[in-house]
């Protein structure tokens, strides 16, 4: 049994990646004990305190209802000021950045999207192919089992059609453990308008329950509130697999911020040291330690941790911790229509284009992910009408229109890894006094050259098909909430973190699964990448503990 | 499901924080869109007859059903914010009753741009969005019976509410024209 010191595997992080780690661990008769920086909170209470979120803070400030504890600060946008409290961003680009993950126990995955796409085998061969980026150390051959694994483990559900299904080229092993969810209106005609122009807009996988229950979980009904958060559960998030753990015997351990890892003669990993909302400090031992906190909080930690035998920080002996910081650079376009769209009807992400990813033109540009967000936009038609002045009938007929024939296009890049992206300790310190991350972006001329030539045009033309009147492009660069690189993967020590499952080149108890890993980017959702990789590194935990 | 573990959300999840923040909200609110109020206002008193005023010309600017309880407060709380809104409700008011208003159609042609149409259209705009500020942390008046949601009701999703039931939804929308009632 884990105590509140000492356990066979610490996992720091309760994300998904933790979590399912913690899963196969406990499930193999190892104790695993999981430090959480910040609050467990009830589902109930998050749907509240969403619901009484002034309207314009509902859409686009997926953080609000996460409000951070003052040990545990995460990214918060109701206003400007706020939003640079934590997060301190730099270069050409810092706005692109601007991650907004959750320091709750459950992680980012409280208001993921659900989409899951799998990589494909070119996405892991970008140097090898085209010349740019990094390869994979392995193929995907070698990951398709662990998607598979991690597709039943989350419930993913998708399409048994192959034609229908990403990617087109790779072997599946097994078929989504559900059926694909319906389309609303809006993906119906999104659909159709793509079509013409070559553009396939596939049904997304996505780990929300289609019509049926999975793992304790009930059917999605289309609340159209994936992020910022389900409200029934249906989405699979990691809070839902908490309890799972705790009735095995795991232990969880919230509002605990680790801040140190501790290293012995051998640089082996002997404890790491946590801060409670008292400030007071804990030491916590372990045989083996997962680092799974997201790809800044990791990075963050290990810098955090330098000693004599470490002086670059934990793992560091590469010197790329906290280097090669990816997302997919995000671009969006404001549509208004002729013709009504009506998007609202589902989840909220439900289809992607993904063929737009793929082709020889990555010894060049970025290839990109195009879509249409599906979220009801009843508030800014109502917010819209409103500010005309309009009254009565002529009110609630405006209102009707600018829901229903509006929309938001949006265009996810494919970055490449880049030292010169990195993250390192701010001088800035939190409540707690440890240093604020600190991340220089620049996207790139790789991204920058794909806007210009392949993505913006396509975006219009998607446009100019779906009928619209009006068409406005987001001035710079977003963030789309995928964090990648930080201690990336690959077999050479000197120019990588991480080895193959994940575990620190420079010590040998010390796995840093996840996004951070990630050596290349793709243009689509990362998650389903970062649990497959979570599940390999179960597989090599479980193995060295057992027969190591 | 159950939770069994001791649930421990942040404060700013209570009720305190948020009155300590609204407070600032609202005086924000007050200056940004009443610059001629003196940056301090006396709280005003609020009463059954003060709600029913409300609930009467929020009934001839909104052609919808209304809920009593939330008018109520919503008036409160725009009192708190433009001491003048019951003698402006009354000027409103007046003007309906020389129209022999029904509907807002009937009179709004002939509430005078400034303070009064100012408030006219701060009431509609309350009913619509739930909020009587543009603060960030404006106080939630209503969330599913805000009325924005009324014009797209027979197809468009209230984010967190379902319409249907698990894979019940289709790809069928009706005409633009066909309002629904709300």
């Amino acid at each position: 049994m884990a105590n509140d010191h000492s356990a066979d595997i610490v996992v720091v992080g309760t994300g998904v990646v933790g979590c399912l780690i913690a899963q196969q661990a406990v499930d193999a008769g190892l104790s695993v004990l999981m430090l959480e920086a910040g609050p467990r909170v009830d589902r109930w209470r998050i749907v509240e305190n969403f619901r009484n979120l002034p309207p314009s803070l509902r859409l686009f400030h997926w953080n609000a209802p996460y409000p951070p504890k003052p040990w545990a600060p995460h990214l918060e946008t109701r206003t400007a000021s706020e939003q640079e409290q934590y997060l301190q961003l730099e270069g050409p680009n810092a706005r692109a950045y601007l991650q907004g993950y959750v320091r709750y126990a459950g992680g980012a995955t409280w208001h993921w999207a659900g989409i899951c796409w799998r990589l494909t085998p070119e996405d892991m061969r970008l140097r090898s192919l085209y010349g740019v980026g990094r390869d994979w150390p392995f193929g995907h051959e070698i990951i398709e089992p662990y998607y598979t694994r991690a597709e039943y483990a989350i419930g993913v559900s998708g399409p048994s059609d192959p034609m229908l299904q990403w990617p087109t080229n790779g072997k599946r092993s097994k078929p989504y453990p559900m059926g694909p969810i319906p389309f609303g209106p809006g993906e119906h005609r999104f659909t159709e308008a793509a079509a013409k122009l070559g553009m396939i807009n596939l049904p997304a996988p996505q780990a929300r329950n289609s019509g049926v229950s999975y793992d304790g979980r009930p059917a999605c009904c289309g609340n159209n509130n994936c992020f910022p958060v389900c409200p029934i559960a249906a989405k699979y998030d990691a809070a839902t697999a908490l309890p799972k753990i705790e009735a095995k015997g795991g232990k969880i351990l919230a509002n605990a911020v680790v801040y140190r890892i501790e290293t012995d003669e051998k640089n082996s990993i002997q404890a790491v040291h946590f801060f409670d909302p008292d400030k007071r400090s804990h030491r916590v031992t372990g045989r083996l330690f997962v680092i799974a906190c997201n790809g800044i909080e990791t990075p963050k930690l290990l810098l955090l941790s330098k000693d004599e035998r470490n002086p670059n920080g934990v793992a560091n002996s590469s010197d790329q911790v906290g280097r090669n910081m990816m997302d997919q650079p995000k671009l969006t376009a404001e549509l208004e229509l002729q013709e009504p769209l009506w998007t609202g009807v589902g989840p909220v992400q439900s289809s992607s284009i993904l063929n737009t990813t793929q082709g020889d033109f990555r010894g060049r540009h970025a290839g990109a992910m195009f879509r249409m967000e599906n979220f009801a936009r009843s508030p800014l038609g109502a917010a819209a009408a409103l500010k005309k002045g309009l009254v009565g009938k002529a009110l609630d007929a405006e209102i009707r229109r600018l829901s229903a024939c509006t929309a938001r296009l949006t265009v996810e890049h494919e970055i490449l890894p880049s030292a010169n992206n990195r993250l390192t300790l701010s001088s800035q310190k939190d409540w707690l006094g440890i240093n604020k991350p600190n991340i220089h972006y620049d996207v790139g001329d790789y991204v920058r050259r794909s806007a210009e030539e392949y993505t913006v045009p396509r975006l219009r033309r998607l446009a100019a098909e779906l009928g619209a009147t009006k068409f406005q492009l987001s001035p710079e660069f977003l963030n789309s909430d995928h964090i990648m690189g930080g201690c990336i993967m690959g077999t050479e020590p000197a120019t990588v973190v991480v080895d193959t499952d994940c575990r620190a080149h420079d010590h040998p108890n010390l796995f840093l699964p996840g996004g951070g890993a990630m050596p290349s980017a793709t243009a689509s959702n990362s998650t389903l990448t970062m649990t497959a990789l979570a599940l390999k590194a179960a597989d090599a935990i479980v193995n060295q503990l057992k027969h190591g | 499901m159950s939770d069994s573990y001791p649930d421990d959300c942040p404060t700013a999840f209570s009720l305190t924080r948020r009155r300590d923040v609204l407070v600032g909200g609202l005086l924000f609110g007050a200056i940004a869109a009443l610059p001629t109020l003196p940056a301090v206002a006396a709280p005003a008193l609020w009463s059954d007859e003060a709600a029913a005023r409300f609930m009467e010309i929020s009934s001839l600017l909104v052609p919808h059903r209304l809920k009593a309880e939330i008018g109520s407060r919503m008036g409160a709380a725009m009192m708190a914010l433009n001491p003048a809104l019951l003698q402006q409700i009354d000027g409103l008011l007046s003007i309906a009753r020389a129209k022999n208003a029904r509907v807002v159609e009937d009179f709004f042609a002939d509430v005078p741009d400034g303070p009064l149409k100012d408030t006219a259209l701060a009431i509609i705009s309350a009913w619509y969005l739930g909020v009587v500020t543009g603060a960030p942390d404006a106080e939630v008046f209503a969330y599913e019976y805000a009325l924005m949601y009324g014009p797209t009701r027979d197809v468009m999703t209230i984010p967190s509410y379902a319409i249907s039931g698990p894979n019940r939804w289709t790809a069928d929308a009706p005409p633009l024209s066909n309002m629904p009632e709300f």
